[in-house]
């Protein structure tokens, strides 16, 4: 059984099908590329599935069972989280108080009595070894290089300690060093068991990686397979170049 | 019957005056985009220089109005350029944009109570000798007259301004994309001046209306402001007519509330009646 | 000197209230103009209290449950706006509020006001002496300084700092962002109730003009002039804004002059801060 499956799924936008009736699904232990020309709906379904835009019409399925209407706050208890094509990182605090924020108490009289815990301390300084931002922790992210700031807004996915993690663009405008450092994370995850759900454009790397891929155009998805067999399906060219 | 009819004479006065503050009020937002709220304490400014004219130094009619209404326009124009022009350049948030408007509300209104007192004044010479006609049972003076008609008079030809000349139409494109207009050509940022100054003039002359209606104090601003916006905000932000059609409804459900109430409620009715439409109808009634 | 202590003692109230602010303004980023509201209802219930007998230590805290219970209704109202409209409404609120005041003369006396407001006191001692109210109200700043540092540290802090930048990427990651923002309004105005219980039971009568908009402006010049996101600034500003104008009538203003004078100072600095330094003295959020 999909850990995540989303039937028939629409959202319209002023008159714009941003999503036709999507059929997509996702397994855990895979990672799963999200592909095909911008406009085609890859960041809108993600938003949708995160609870950011609200079902128009269609289904969602955690864990086979029937997902109602959620508000975005509720997709972490469902195991879901995401990273930002334009990394939303909250700039005016530091590296460290941005990976508590996904460590830390969430209801709020229980954060109001909660001051500093080891356990929290521990599990974000793991990360940020791993990513090596952990000498930067206590810098503001806005002070951060841009390469930093992508690896942070990972950081803060992988705290969370999700099933289903999807990374929107995580690795654009990034050098060959941060790359093989993302990577790696995202085969650990799979290796772990999430569900990695990836928006890329760099084909070679969906090709190293993926698993499995959905090709999107104009909101429906016009191809699913391996890597290699949607990207010779005439119509994906024909995506990709126009017809 | 008869208080239907005066309650109706009433709401269209102050539905007048409102629609004159709301107009002001929308031109400035829908193109400099922050909610200026000092522009109000201009228009009791201009109220006040009108007082010195007429009825300190003695000026007729015809000239105390037209200056006190220039020098608040002016004072607008200016304050746009050194305090809104610099801060809009810099990107500034239109929460510092509303700050320092505030500061400027604050500043006038106290300038004016230093120079002039806190008391209630009158504009008019001889209070008590306007003429009161009938109609249908109900009373309206001789200045309400003359407000409402010099407020659709103001309309009437703004109105056409903004549909038919060249300044109409650039003010338009501006408010709906300043970029995009600049690119064109439009001088967006001396349009802005004008609308500044236009839209304090406007304001201006509800100010003046009130000072000869029933009479000014310093913070007459802040009411004549706040019942300016409301009636933007129940118009529709940022629609020039919403804004006038806003203050009738505004001004029509104070004077009905007022005399179902008392007299007293009058502020707490206005503002309920703009957290009623914050919650059910945010966009307004007329959408931008 | 004992006008020294009497000035020292406004500029602690009002930094009690400048604290309250600030958890709502410079902690969360909502601007709120509503603080008269519940500065007022806290200086009226309590002075009701305290007029029927009850002790001061009684009468603030069931004032400031009366405020919570006024704040909640009203935060869950306001919670549906954002930006500016946020802060016209909660203009609005503070609007009725005042109306309220000058209206409901059964209980408020409207415009005439409350006199005769008796001095806060503990076990047979009253704070009647002007140094013994200093104490009182020092004491009462110390303690809701602490308490806003302890808040601004918890994590319930970060929370607000970060819905103060991006609520939607913060709601993301499981919080639930009108709760905190609803928590956070209520706990500030129970602050601000304190603070008008303390000042009702010191100035002894209250009437409703000190509980008009232009108070709700007052105290945002003051964080914003502090440095908004600073608890330390709301002090700091609360004390410079109420200070320096006293300065002004050792100068020789005449005294209806004087107190146009102060607002005329107000706004300047608000202008002057938004034209050249948005941050305040120590602040760390730009508007």
């Amino acid at each position: 059984m999909s850990i995540l499956a989303i039937q028939k799924l629409s959202k319209t936008f002023g008159g714009v099908r941003a999503l036709d009736a999507i059929d997509v699904s996702f397994e855990a232990g895979e990672i799963t590329a999200l592909i095909g020309p911008n406009g085609s709906g890859k960041t809108t379904l993600i938003n949708t599935v995160t609870a950011l835009f609200s079902q128009e019409s269609g289904t969602i399925f955690v864990h086979g069972e029937e997902r109602q209407r959620i508000r975005p706050h509720e997709i972490v208890a469902l195991g879901m989280t995401r990273t930002f094509q334009s990394m939303r990182l909250i700039e005016q605090i530091s590296v460290l108080d941005n990976m508590f924020l996904a460590l830390t108490e969430r209801g709020p009289f229980r954060a109001l009595i909660e001051q500093r815990n080891a356990s929290h301390e521990k599990h974000a300084e793991e990360i940020l070894k791993k990513i090596g931002l952990w000498e930067k922790r206590h810098a503001h992210a806005e002070k951060l290089s841009y390469g930093q700031r992508k690896l942070l807004e990972i950081g803060r996915a992988l705290a969370v300690d999700a099933r289903v993690y999807f990374f929107d663009e995580p690795f654009a405008g990034l050098f060959r060093e941060m790359r093989a450092i993302i990577s790696d994370i995202l085969r650990e995850l799979r290796a772990n068991g999430a569900a990695v759900i990836l928006v890329e454009h760099d084909m070679a790397l969906v090709r190293g990686l993926a698993d499995t891929c959905y090709v999107l155009d104009s909101g429906k998805v016009i191809a699913h397979g391996t890597v290699e067999e949607v990207l010779q399906k005439e119509n994906v060219i024909e995506a990709y170049l126009g017809k | 019957m008869a208080i239907a009819v005066q309650i109706a004479f009433n709401a269209i006065v102050a539905g007048a005056m409102y629609a004159l503050v709301a107009l002001g009020f929308n031109l400035i937002y829908s193109t400099a985009r922050f909610f200026d709220v000092g522009y109000a304490a201009l228009a009791v400014a201009s109220a006040y220089a009108v007082l010195y004219f007429y009825k300190t130094l003695g000026l007729p009619l015809v000239v105390s109005i037209p200056l006190g209404i220039i020098i608040a326009a002016l004072l607008g124009l200016i304050i746009e350029k050194i305090i809104y022009r610099p801060l809009r350049a810099r990107k500034a948030s239109g929460t510092v944009l509303l700050v320092s408007s505030i500061g400027v509300l604050t500043v006038v209104q106290a300038l004016i109570a230093i120079v002039f007192t806190s008391e209630f004044q009158s504009l008019s010479r001889d209070i008590g000798s306007t003429r009161v006609f009938q109609f249908f049972g109900g009373a309206i003076t001789e200045t309400q007259l003359i407000i409402i008609a010099a407020a659709f008079a103001v309309m009437i030809a703004l109105g056409l301004t903004l549909r038919y000349s060249y300044f109409g139409k650039a003010i338009r494109a501006i408010a709906d994309d300043e970029e995009v207009a600049r690119i064109v050509g439009i001088p967006s940022e001396r349009l802005i001046g004008i609308v500044f100054f236009l839209g304090t003039a406007i304001g201006a002359i509800a100010g003046i209306a009130i000072g000869f209606d029933s009479g000014i104090q310093p913070t007459a601003g802040l009411a004549l402001l706040l019942g300016g916006i409301i009636a933007a905000i129940i118009g529709g932000i940022g629609n020039v007519w919403g804004g006038v059609l806003g203050a009738f409804v505004l001004a029509i459900v104070e004077n009905v509330g007022v005399w179902l109430i008392s007299g007293q409620w009058k502020a707490a009715i206005a503002f309920s009646v703009l957290i009623l439409f914050l919650i059910f109808r945010p966009k307004g009634l007329l959408q931008k | 000197m004992d006008y020294f202590i009497h000035v020292a003692i406004l500029a602690s109230i009002w930094g009690i209230l400048a604290l309250s602010l600030e958890l709502v303004v410079g902690e969360t980023g909502l601007v709120s103009l509503a603080h008269a509201a519940f500065f007022g209802i806290g200086a009226y219930a309590t002075a009701i209290l305290l007029k029927i007998g009850l002790n001061f230590f009684f009468a603030a805290p069931l004032a400031m449950a009366v405020v919570a219970a006024v704040a909640l209704a009203i935060g869950l109202v306001l919670s549906r706006f954002k930006g500016d409209i946020y802060m016209l409404a909660s203009l609005g609120f503070t609007s009725i509020v005042y109306s309220i005041f000058l209206n409901w003369q059964s209980v408020t006396n409207g415009p005439l006001g409350l006199p005769a407001i008796p001095r806060a006191s503990l076990f047979g001692f009253s704070f009647s002496t002007i140094m013994s109210y200093f104490v009182l109200v020092i004491i009462m700043l110390a303690l809701v300084y602490a308490f806003c540092r302890w808040l601004t540290r918890s994590s319930f802090g970060r929370v607000l700092h970060a819905i103060r930048e991006d609520e939607e990427a913060t709601s993301i990651f499981g919080y639930r962002t009108t709760h905190y923002k609803l928590l956070v309004f209520v706990i500030a105005a129970m602050l601000a109730a304190l603070a008008g219980g303390l000042y009702a039971s010191y100035i002894s009568f209250i009437d409703p003009s000190s509980f008009m908009v232009a108070a709700s402006i007052f105290v945002l010049a003051t964080i914003i002039l502090g440095g908004l996101g600073n608890v330390r600034g709301a002090i700091l500003g609360a004390f410079i804004l109420i200070m320096f104008p006293e300065a002004l009538r050792f100068v020789g203003f005449p005294a209806d002059i004087a107190a146009q004078s102060r607002q005329l100072v107000y706004g300047l600095v608000l202008i002057l801060l938004m034209l050249f330094r948005p941050q305040g003295i120590w602040g760390t959020f730009r508007l």
